[in-house]
């Protein structure tokens, strides 16, 4: 399967809008268009196979389910792993004639997203490297006082920084890659070696993501039983993440009730029943 | 008495909610951002070029926090400025002291309740609903996150704007910590049930006639080896320091050493 050029345009103005700090904003840019889930969608109606996009975009998007960037630093790159990675994957597994929806594709499609978005850290750090020079051209329009260039330093120019380090990239990689699946193809058979550690570090992987949001929100040892509360009830009682999600809810108000109700003799008299009311 | 229009705290907040980060670079992550949603404020408040170009020296001074509970703090220097220009006794230094004294715990609470929380809820549930490839999930993790940040950042601008200082209380009391608290445990379950549904670590080893440790390992408890593994990884990154990056390269020395011993095994072929 190859990649044409419009094809690739189109992936990479949906990179520049993506990536953080990305040109579609924070929230809608970020945190909607940057997520594998979404992406695998987008890049999967581009591609023309929607369905198989979406299938592995899931699959990559449980490694990268909380991806945080504290300070500005980042381990991973979301406009390489959804709009290089995701298309690649589905030029790999239909090049490879795999099914989209079996574990293997999932695994294979795990393995190559998180090869591209840690090396895509690159385009991260490169972006906001030309940025500093916009930046400068700010600090020069703020001295003067003509404030109106602000406007055009924070939402222009950085459009600039963003062709050279998210919209060429992947143009270019996207349409060097779709070719490569057939290389693989003809040198590494899927008995070997190199396959079988590609397809086992992909099923692995996800659970790196996990613990990475563990990481953020287990303080104490006993937090860890909230997390095998819910493992337990998908994998021993079958219930979908819903499911899982409403039973979570149910426990979440009465810890808040219990613990409202710790707080109570902390506030006097009447303005105890005040509380109540602010109840979610 | 000068107030700032409606029209005016709009803008700000628009200008904050679009280009809180589009001019990143790590010497100031989200000063220009700051600056852009300031200026409307400026702008009205200030009659003159030079109380203008005074006002906007505050808003230069390094910022960066969660951008999306950020908001609130650009709300509360929208209205402090307000009193500033009606002449309470406030300086740009005094803002610039609250404004540097709140990026680090809203930061926290951000990361901790929103990406770290929420986006997972979310995206758990989109994709529990995309699984098979429908669209669904990802249509509703699009219109649900969208709608709750625009709603939620706009509440966030506004109440920082009126209640000022009063406004962190709504983030940090004791009742917003019990609040926070059950739902990172609503998150903490949900991540148990994506781990056990999106995870699925096996092993093809066997000895014929003897053992074969998957279905043995099945037998005490479904998904053991996936849960192992986020253990494993969560153990190396918080108690042995690696980073996310070294523990994923671990992790393939892991799969390649298995798939030699013949721990792992795919098992496919063209």
């Amino acid at each position: 399967m190859q990649i044409n050029m419009i094809q690739a345009i189109l992936l990479g103005l949906c990179a520049c809008l993506s990536s953080m700090p990305g040109l579609g904003g924070t929230t809608f840019g970020n945190y909607t268009l940057g997520r594998p889930l979404v992406a695998g969608m987008v890049a999967g109606l581009i591609l023309g196979d929607m369905q198989t996009g979406i299938i592995l975009g899931a699959a990559i998007q449980v490694i990268y389910i909380a991806l945080v960037t504290p300070g500005g630093t980042v381990s991973a790159d979301v406009r390489a792993i959804s709009y290089i990675g995701i298309p690649l994957s589905v030029c790999a597994i239909k090049g490879m004639g795999l099914d989209p929806s079996s574990s293997a594709a999932r695994d294979m499609a795990a393995a190559l997203g998180a090869a591209v978005g840690t090396l895509g850290t690159v385009l991260f750090y490169g972006t906001a490297t030309v940025n500093l020079l916009w930046q400068h051209i700010g600090w020069k329009a703020v001295e003067k006082g003509d404030f109106k260039k602000l406007y055009l330093v924070n939402m222009g120019f950085p459009w600039i920084s963003h062709f050279l380090c998210s919209f060429l990239p992947t143009v270019i990689i996207t349409m060097a890659g779709s070719s490569m699946v057939d290389l693989m193809k003809a040198y590494l058979p899927m008995d070997g070696v190199a396959m079988k550690t590609l397809f086992t570090v992909g099923s692995l992987l996800p659970a790196v993501g996990v613990a990475i949001l563990l990481k953020q929100v287990i303080n104490k040892s006993l937090d860890f039983l909230t997390f095998f509360f819910g493992f337990t009830l998908a994998a021993c009682m079958g219930v979908n993440l819903i499911g899982a999600a409403a039973i979570g809810g149910f426990f979440a108000v009465t810890n808040y009730k219990i613990q409202m109700l710790k707080l109570r003799p902390a506030v006097a008299g009447a303005a105890a029943y005040d509380d109540e009311e602010e109840d979610i | 008495m000068k107030k700032l229009s409606k029209k005016t705290l709009n803008k700000s907040f628009l200008s904050w909610f679009y280009g809180n980060l589009t001019c990143f670079s790590q010497e100031h992550m989200q000063t220009f951002g700051y600056l852009c949603s300031m200026l409307p404020v400026v702008d009205e408040l200030y009659d003159t070029q030079e109380e203008k170009k005074d006002a906007m020296q505050t808003y230069t001074a390094f910022f960066n926090t969660e951008p999306q509970i950020g908001t609130l703090v650009v709300g509360m220097t929208a209205g402090l400025e307000e009193a500033k220009a009606n002449g309470e006794a406030l300086d740009g230094e005094t803002i610039n002291g609250i404004r540097a004294g709140l990026m680090g715990p809203l930061a926290g609470i951000g990361d901790s309740l929103i990406v770290g929380t929420l986006i997972p809820i979310l995206l758990g549930i989109g994709l529990g609903l995309s699984g098979n490839g429908s669209p669904l999930g990802a249509i509703f993790y699009i219109v649900t996150w969208n709608l709750l940040m625009f709603f939620g950042m706009k509440f966030a601008y506004f109440k920082g704007y009126e209640m000022g200082g009063k406004a962190v209380e709504l983030l940090v009391g004791e009742q917003a910590q019990a609040l926070r608290d059950s739902i990172i445990m609503i998150g903490t379950m949900v991540i148990g049930a994506v781990a056990a549904s999106w995870i699925n670590v096996t092993t093809s080893f066997a000895i014929p006639g003897v053992i074969e440790l998957q279905s043995t390992l099945d037998s005490v408890y479904p998904k053991l080896l996936s849960a192992g593994t986020v253990i494993f990884c969560w153990w190396l990154m918080t108690k042995r320091k690696i980073s996310p990056t070294m523990v994923m390269l671990l992790l393939v020395v892991i799969a390649f050493v298995g798939v030699l011993l013949g721990f792992f095994d795919p098992g496919l072929s063209y």
